[in-house]
């Protein structure tokens, strides 16, 4: 693809009777049309969602379908916004991780991560070894924890079952693990500015241990009771492929633009944290479709598995937090951090104005640009495989919506 | 990364675009400020330099008080340089869409315009994506959160 033309083409945003773009873009054309097509068969606009069990949260999409394909989507988002962004130029920076939870809360830990990293660059603050040791662990559980959460319900999406009992098993302990150490389980407010909440306790790291010996061995079940489906594999090979130019012009970010052959990786590329002290290795595949993005997200769990092993044996002596002023006012500048949440490069750019509030903050959400892939994608396919397209980019809509 | 500002200067410069504002200082990173008429020009012309910025990582809106600053953040995946272009857009204005250079666009311009009050030309979508139509632009200063006592007595 060279011309963006040829991406909306392909979106089809192109009806029967405007068959090519002007150059002046009426400001209707991706309204959905109802009516006939030549061989009269009647279209049907059908409204999924926003409380539909395979939209992943309240987003709702509204396909145009020709018999069982879709000739053009719309997604419809909104229905989760709480203004985060605008609530965080009210707080004070020790208490926007409680919003940043709230955003995308599969993946809490990571959301924190991202305002603690852009609250430090600003202020200037240092961050003990230790800390940034407990972040990176912390934060690959949960990744682990949230790339289950998706294994599960990409299953559900294409008609499968008993791998999502299977998943929340393993997440179950997981969780148990994250509330041990931070004393909740989905909205843990556990990295501040400056370090972390708590340290591990003997207790959560017995945990760990137990946790780490058998995930390998229950990931390789994981893998061949799904990806080794026949069905499975007949739903997902080759259905829903993003190529590398569309994955880059629609923004994709993490596993789905690896699964499309980009190897960018916010964790290598932009290391934060202590990921640049880690030996893992980030899988990449070229076919761009659904089971890829599969086979990149199983991977990522294994690598996953493999730093949390390395810092649990390895975690620095030290404090868990730098000593940090109880009311932060860091001088007027901004800043960009960004992290690899499971969904993408989650960034927050920050903008101080010298007071003790952040004068803007912006969240970058991955899963946004992930569901305009999705929709540029869907036309064209059936209407079962949108269901399993939609699932297969990880959308979660707290974090879309914000 | 941070790219070399005198190469990216003389890059505007053969792309025909003058005035530009170029600094580091206090900033997220290289940060270019233009003109708006010029912004759609300026992102085309970044992406089809050879330093070829074809990703746009976010679009996103900020109130100086005085203006907004539409920010559009690009990368080049090719250089690994990370580069911010900054267009000051008086109230109320118009924001002209560059989704044709990167669709990843769509989405964000629809958030930024709805959010700061300006009107979306040239995107084949142009709706609200988060707020009810009718909203009040959000994220400007002017536009003040209610405390919970004054929802209760609403």
């Amino acid at each position: 693809m060279s011309d963006a033309r040829d991406t909306v083409a392909h979106a089809g945003w192109l009806t029967a009777d405007k068959p090519s773009l002007p150059d002046e873009i009426p400001l209707t054309l991706k309204r959905v049309p109802s009516g006939v097509d030549e061989v009269m068969t009647e279209h049907l606009v059908v409204n999924m969602g926003p409380q539909h069990p395979s939209t992943h949260g309240v987003l709702r999409i509204l396909v145009e379908l020709d018999g069982e394909e879709v000739i053009a989507c719309e997604s419809v988002v909104g229905y989760l916004h709480r203004g985060i962004e605008k609530l965080a130029e009210h707080r004070r920076y020790s208490a926007v991780g409680t919003l940043m939870d709230r955003g995308d809360y599969v993946s809490g830990i990571h959301n924190e991560m991202a305002f603690a990293l852009a609250a430090e660059k600003v202020a200037d603050i240092g961050v003990p070894r230790r800390a940034n040791w407990l972040r990176v662990l912390m934060g690959e559980l949960n990744r682990i924890a949230s790339h289950l959460v998706w294994y599960g319900t990409m299953g559900l999406d294409t008609g499968a079952m008993g791998q999502f009992l299977y998943a929340v098993r393993d997440r179950e302990d997981l969780l148990d693990i994250l509330e041990d150490v931070t004393g909740q389980r989905m909205m843990f407010n556990y990295v501040r500015p400056g370090g972390v909440l708590n340290d591990l306790t003997p207790r959560a790291e017995k945990k760990i241990r137990a946790f780490l010996s058998t995930f390998d061995a229950y990931l390789d079940e994981h893998h061949a009771l799904l990806g080794g489906n026949e069905i499975f594999q007949a739903r997902t090979r080759g259905i829903g492929v993003i190529d590398k130019e569309t994955a880059i012009a629609f923004g994709l970010t993490g596993a789905n633009l690896r699964a499309s052959g980009v190897s960018f990786d916010v964790r290598r590329d932009r290391p934060y944290a202590a990921y640049d002290e880690m030996d893992f290795d980030i899988p990449v595949a070229e076919s761009g479709d659904i089971y890829a993005r599969y086979l990149v997200r199983i991977e990522e769990m294994r690598q996953a598995a493999r730093i949390c092993r390395q810092c649990i044996d390895g975690l620095p002596e030290g404090e868990h937090t730098a000593k940090v002023a109880k009311v932060l006012r860091p001088p007027a500048g901004e800043a960009y951090a960004a992290v690899e949440s499971p969904r993408g490069e989650l960034g927050v750019h920050l903008v101080s104005d010298g007071t003790d509030r952040p004068y803007r903050m912006r969240y970058r959400p991955p899963a946004l640009f992930g569901l305009q892939a999705a929709e540029a994608i869907t036309p064209g396919t059936f209407l079962a495989d949108a269901v399993a397209i939609f699932g297969s980019v990880d959308v979660v809509l707290g974090e879309i919506d914000r | 990364m941070l790219p070399d500002a005198t190469a990216i200067a003389s890059l505007l410069e053969r792309a025909g675009i003058v005035g530009a504002e170029l600094s580091s200082e206090g900033g997220p990173g290289l940060v270019v400020r233009v003109e708006r008429a010029q912004a759609g020009a300026v992102v085309q012309g970044l992406k089809d330099s050879d330093h070829a910025f074809v990703f746009l990582v976010d679009l996103f809106g900020i109130d100086t008080g005085e203006h907004v600053d539409i920010v559009y953040h690009l990368r080049s995946i090719a250089r690994d340089e990370e580069l911010f272009v900054k267009v000051a857009h008086e109230y109320g204005s118009d924001l002209a869409s560059v989704w044709e250079t990167h669709p990843a666009a769509l989405m964000p311009e629809r958030e930024t315009a709805e959010m700061f009050g300006l009107t979306l030309s040239g995107h084949p979508n142009p709706k609200h994506l988060l707020l009810t139509s009718g909203s009040a632009p959000m994220l400007l200063k002017s536009v003040e959160i209610r405390t919970a006592e004054e929802v209760r007595n609403r």
